[in-house]
């Protein structure tokens, strides 16, 4: 039985420490405590465990603007995470983990302002069947972690713009994501804020529970093991260099021809290229894939690949108009609607 | 729930079948399956991994959760079950067919439930 409610407030904005911090309270999870832990990513997309992260995000074209690519260790879908989302977490032995009480603190926050949240599907909140939180779980060591996005105010054009990619040029095993219609809190009820909407949850957390809630002070923390744990999520190999075969597949015309490319990928990397053009003579059509394999697989880190084909004179200008096609397929790749 | 005499099992949910060889196979119990709920994704550990019994082996993730799965014996990855990246669902339709790993230098198989055991295990639940 739960008999004490911890909070906390993350206090950054860098994806890979806030889930270092939820990681740290799920490992060291207490009989009897539940976690709640709020917190918010700048221009991030967070993707589920088991996801090719260039089949659910426009890669390239998010750090070209400088956001965050993050995996993290629970199930799911992708999701796009700026200062007007809130993440909240519980993390409580799976004794007494129960999803649906964790949600009723949800729905008894929206409540608060007047809205009437549902349970939809095994994932998602709705208001009049429009989602504003997603959910993702995972269990460990006898402890459950469930966490949620709350779009509050997020801007769904930057949304759409790095989670809608063409899912006929990438072939990929994983787990997909499922669009869904959104909607932003404050739009239902402009009084919302994330500061007034993080209180409506404290205050439903305790009413829910029937119990105080106790502030943790991250002084307590083991900051050394949250540091590691948090450049484990930064790095390349967890984020996209896990094993997962996938194809990606391009094609261009340009005044001297046309070409399709079809990179294929695995742990991240290009294991191997094939070309077909119309134009290209042979010698150059096999000199691309050696100058590709074993390429951390990223559009434009494959042109910068291609410049030892420039400083062949006759290959010079193909190699530029392929450079800069590559460069600006981030770009091309924009998506529309707001999903 | 199904549960076969002639398998082992795990308080957390694994099944462990000795083979004439003296391998021995690892999987989810039809309980664990029918808890996890449909499978989307399954994470084999690599041959030549090796566990503790009680160490987390690899992860599943279902439609609720990515949950861990753990060894229910001590031993070392001889061969993953590669047709479950493509078909994790098999684990729901067969859960004592689709094994996710064979174990050798296996130690702690005396430590397991007997089905009967299992049962009132999972009674207790």
């Amino acid at each position: 039985m739960i008999q004490n409610l911890q909070f906390y407030r993350g206090t950054g904005n860098n994806p890979y420490d806030n889930l270092a911090v939820e990681s740290y309270f799920l490992q060291h999870c207490q009989p009897g405590v539940c976690i709640f832990y709020l917190w918010q990513n700048r221009q991030t997309v967070v993707i589920g465990k088991n996801q090719n992260a260039w089949k659910e995000c426009n890669v390239d074209l998010l750090e070209q603007e400088g956001g965050f690519l993050a995996r993290r260790p629970s199930g799911g879908g992708a999701v796009f995470h700026d200062l007007g989302n809130l993440n909240f977490t519980f993390v409580a032995p799976l004794e007494d983990y129960s999803v649906d009480r964790q949600l009723e603190v949800i729905r008894r926050a929206a409540g608060r302002f007047g809205l009437d949240a549902q349970k939809t599907g095994r994932n998602d909140v709705t208001i009049d069947g429009r989602k504003f939180s997603g959910n993702a779980f995972q269990k460990s060591k006898g402890a459950g972690c469930h966490h949620g996005t709350l779009l509050i105010d997020v801007d769904t054009t930057q949304m759409a713009k790095y989670l809608n990619v063409s899912a006929k040029k990438l072939q990929s095993k994983g787990v997909s994501s499922v669009k869904s219609r959104v909607v932003n809190l404050r739009e239902l009820c402009p009084s919302i804020t994330v500061e007034n909407f993080s209180q409506a949850l404290l205050e439903s957390f305790e009413e829910v529970y029937g119990l105080p809630i106790q502030t943790l002070d991250d002084k307590t923390f083991d900051w050394e093991e949250i540091r590691k744990i948090s450049a484990t999520f930064a790095s390349w190999t967890w984020r996209l260099g896990r094993e997962m075969p996938f194809s990606y597949e391009l094609e261009e015309r340009f005044p001297w021809g046309g070409i399709q490319l079809r990179f294929d990928v695995n742990n991240g990397k290009v294991t191997d290229t094939q070309v077909y053009s119309d134009a290209m003579d042979t010698d150059f059509v096999e000199k691309i894939p050696l100058c590709l394999r074993e390429q951390p697989f990223s559009l434009p880190g494959l042109a910068d690949a291609l410049s030892p084909l420039a400083k062949i004179p006759q290959y010079t200008e193909m190699t530029a108009d392929l450079q800069n096609f590559l460069r600006n397929a981030p770009q091309q790749e924009k998506g529309g609607d707001a999903e | 729930m199904n549960t076969p005499k002639e398998f082992l099992y795990s308080k957390s949910h694994e099944w462990a079948k000795k083979l004439d060889d003296g391998s021995v196979l690892v999987g989810l119990s039809d309980k664990a399956q029918n808890d996890l709920g449909d499978l989307v994704f399954v994470n084999l550990p690599a041959v030549g991994d090796s566990f503790s019994a009680g160490d987390t082996m690899c992860d599943v993730e279902s439609v609720k959760a990515v949950s861990d799965v753990y060894a229910p014996v001590s031993g070392t990855v001889a061969e993953v079950n590669e047709m479950l990246l493509d078909t994790p669902e098999a684990i729901n339709k067969e859960p004592y067919e689709a094994w996710l790993v064979k174990l050798t230098d296996v130690s702690g198989l005396e430590d397991l439930l007997d089905a009967d055991a299992y049962i009132a295990v999972c009674e207790e639940e």
